[in-house]
């Protein structure tokens, strides 16, 4: 009931909003000086806001359908945005065919946030408000991430976090937990322990890869910030010559001074974190054959396709990922990854892994719970462990420093380890060969043969 | 050694740019879409037809021209002596080309083929590819130099700048003349995006930097002037390599910027002033 009430309000939010609208286009048209139309569109503006802030999903929790909105980065053109809308389909597609979450159907709403804030603060508000949804995932650049913190606590409603990894958000969690307990990253583990496992990998594989020097090279985004941090206070108590940390504009086209320096440097690697310029840095790399090996956080070479999209020029680089079509990181992995190849016909990247973990075990979750109340989902969430796709998922609790991230364990036993690959041709077509954690790896590293 | 290189492909892009303002009077914002025009067709003609990146710059040059000539004959023409009209519809052109290309190609960024392979080991190690891309700016630019001042053609095109009435008594139609040059500028914007691609890579927005780069190397030059906008790309093309290298790579777009402001007030007539005056 309370639910069809909260809808009923909805459609009156959004009907007026519409009248509304019509005023402004009938004001524009009529008005002879600016200032009557400003004042019309100004007036009509805070009365929709005022509309429809409401809070959100109440105390008794949504019923009828069971509603997952998603928040993707141009799901149609994006395989970031791709992987993290289609994988949520896929996932709704096995709740319904057992049946449900507690017995009702599931749907799932996707809306795209194409990067920016203020998209991401809107589509958010259409979800929730709109078509009060159970829950939220996805978003995958951490600006859009931090804008939607507010709306967050507003609305009342969980949000999966499935793509963006600043930390900033889940030290608002920490900081007044009571407003921010709504929010959880399922993945990826927060740029701190991104930039913590590029530490530990240094630290176990580098004398052996024979990177006794290396580069540092982050691109200038929110998500770098923590990654830079720890790379920079930690990396060379590892024994590593750490020979500069460079933090590089996000808008660079053209590495070539960079490469140069990095190249009069002497240092053996490029050590990197690049989400948002990674194609660029890899394709004048490997075409100018620069004298130095290159790895670390490169998100576009976690695509599988992306070894032909680059025509081969991401051979012999390594990344870090979540997963990869072929590790068995759980005995989920490889099923999930088959079955997302079968429905869309590609692979999917980390954020897809990571977006079917997240809605499985927030059904999971509800359906030990017996509730869809927001609280109740929350402190299901808190104690659960969850074998997903991408490892035990596990969140942080109130107290600990990142409250409600996913767990980062370097044994991968009671959280989640990401893994390491590097990209190597086998029989003429690119291969996404793991090469650490031991127990997942499925080669070892090459050496690029120009070196 | 990276400031030579890039400031030749910068100089190819602000002739065709300074071409169309010099002849026409027509600020074109749409000339940084043929530049991405470019990069794309030698991307769809290497990689769904799996031809040679040769074939492909054959696609980068034919298919910005057509674009650039149809924009002219299909839409500029018809308003080309209202400078506000002009500047919305090349505008909204080159957003809608990003967007089809976003649409088409996805938001990735793509890479296109070298047009040759292999370095040349002097100087530590330099791409051919480098090289061959800065060889062939020259050669277009030459060419062009030829063409304007040598050929009927090219002295008509320079005739209808210095005056089209005048041009239009001796019997040239300033038509014709106006759409030659929006053809050779859309070639020389699209090998531009061939070349751009080929040495980094191929993405919907990459126009919208040269475009703006193109603004301060035509002011600084002289607006109109094919030598001033040569010498201008290589003040440009010099100090943005020497931010980036010696200052923070933030910085790069902004020092061209700085130029522009600073040379609209102490000479705002450029370098080289205007060589086609009325």
């Amino acid at each position: 009931m309370v639910n069809e009430d909260s809808q009923s309000g909805n459609s009156d939010c959004s009907g007026s909003e519409s009248g509304e609208k019509r005023n402004i286009v009938s004001n524009l048209r009529r008005a002879s000086d600016r200032r009557t139309v400003l004042k019309a569109t100004g007036l009509a503006g805070l009365t929709a806001t005022a509309g429809c802030l409401g809070g959100g999903s109440g105390s008794s929790g949504p019923s009828g359908t069971f509603k997952i909105g998603v928040l993707a980065p141009e799901p149609e053109k994006n395989p970031i945005g791709a992987s993290i809308a289609n994988s949520a389909k896929l996932a709704r597609d096995e709740l319904n065919e057992n049946g449900g979450v507690l017995g009702n159907d599931v749907e799932v709403i996707v809306k795209d946030t194409k990067e920016k804030p203020g998209v991401g603060k809107d589509k958010y508000q259409d979800l929730t408000v709109g078509e009060n949804v159970d829950f939220t995932a996805g978003v995958f650049t951490s600006e859009v991430q931090l804008a939607l913190m507010d709306s967050i606590a507003e609305q009342e409603t969980v949000h999966m976090d499935t793509g963006a990894a600043t930390p900033e958000a889940s030290t608002m969690v920490k900081d007044d937990y009571d407003k921010y307990k709504y929010f959880f990253r399922t993945g990826p583990v927060n740029s701190h322990f991104l930039g913590q496992n590029m530490v530990d990998f240094a630290s176990q594989n580098f004398s052996e890869m024979g990177w006794d020097s290396v580069y540092v090279l982050v691109e200038d985004y929110a998500w770098t910030k923590p990654v830079q941090e720890v790379v920079k206070n930690k990396l060379s108590d590892q024994g590593v010559d750490v020979k500069n940390v460079k933090r590089y504009a996000a808008s660079t086209e053209d590495f070539s001074t960079i490469y140069d320096k990095i190249e009069n440097s002497g240092a053996d690697a490029a050590y990197v974190a690049m989400a948002h310029t990674g194609t660029p840095a890899i394709l004048q790399w490997a075409k100018q054959q620069r004298p130095f090996e290159f790895g670390g956080i490169h998100v576009p070479m976690q695509l599988p396709s992306y070894y032909s999209a680059v025509k081969g020029a991401c051979r012999y680089a390594v990344t870090q990922n979540s997963a990869t079509p072929t590790s068995e990181v759980t005995s989920k992995t490889v099923p999930y990854a088959n079955a997302y190849k079968k429905n869309y016909e590609k692979f999917p990247v980390y954020t897809g892994y990571i977006t079917y973990d997240a809605v499985h075990q927030y059904a999971q979750v509800a359906e030990d719970q017996d509730s869809r109340k927001a609280d109740d989902i929350i402190s299901g969430l808190e104690d659960s462990s969850f074998t997903g796709t991408a490892g035990t998922i596990r969140y942080y609790g109130k107290d600990e420093e990142y409250p409600h991230d996913v767990v980062y364990d370097k044994t991968g036993e009671n959280g989640v380890q990401p893994l390491w690959l590097q990209w190597q041709e086998k029989s003429g077509s690119g291969s996404q060969v793991a090469i650490f954690p031991d127990d997942i790896a499925t080669g070892s590293y090459k050496t690029p043969p120009w070196i | 050694m990276n400031a030579v290189m890039i400031s030749a492909l910068y100089a190819l892009v602000a002739i065709g740019f300074t071409l169309i303002f010099g002849v026409g009077g027509v600020l074109n914002l749409a000339h940084g879409a043929s530049i991405t025009i470019g990069a794309y067709a030698a991307y769809y003609v290497t990689s769904a037809f799996g031809l040679n990146v040769w074939f492909g710059a054959i696609g980068a040059l034919v298919v910005p021209a057509a674009f650039s000539a149809l924009l002219y004959a299909g839409v500029i023409r018809y308003v080309e002596d209202d400078p506000i009209t002009v500047m919305i519809m090349t505008l909204v052109t080159s957003i809608a080309i990003e967007e089809l290309v976003k649409v088409q190609f996805g938001t990735q960024s793509l890479a296109v083929p070298s047009l040759v392979s292999g370095q040349f080991h002097v100087l530590g190690g330099i791409q051919v590819n480098r090289v061959l891309v800065f060889a062939l700016s020259w050669v277009l630019i030459g060419l062009l130099f030829a063409v304007v001042n040598y050929t009927r053609t090219g002295k008509a095109i320079l005739a209808t700048s210095m005056t089209a009435k005048g041009a239009a008594l001796v019997g040239i139609e300033s038509d014709r003349m106006y759409l030659y040059t929006w053809i050779l500028a859309g070639a020389f914007a699209g090998l531009a995006g061939l070349f751009l691609a080929s040495l980094r890579t191929a993405d919907p927005v990459m126009g919208r930097t040269p475009l703006v780069l193109s603004f301060s190397i035509v002011v600084l030059g002289g607006i109109g002037s094919i030598r001033g906008s040569v010498i201008g790309a290589y003040i440009i093309g010099f100090l943005e390599t020497f931010t980036q290298s010696y200052g923070s790579s933030s910085l790069t777009g902004l020092a061209s910027l700085v130029v522009l402001v600073l040379i609209l007030l102490v000479k705002p007539e450029g370098l080289f002033g205007r060589e086609f005056t009325e």
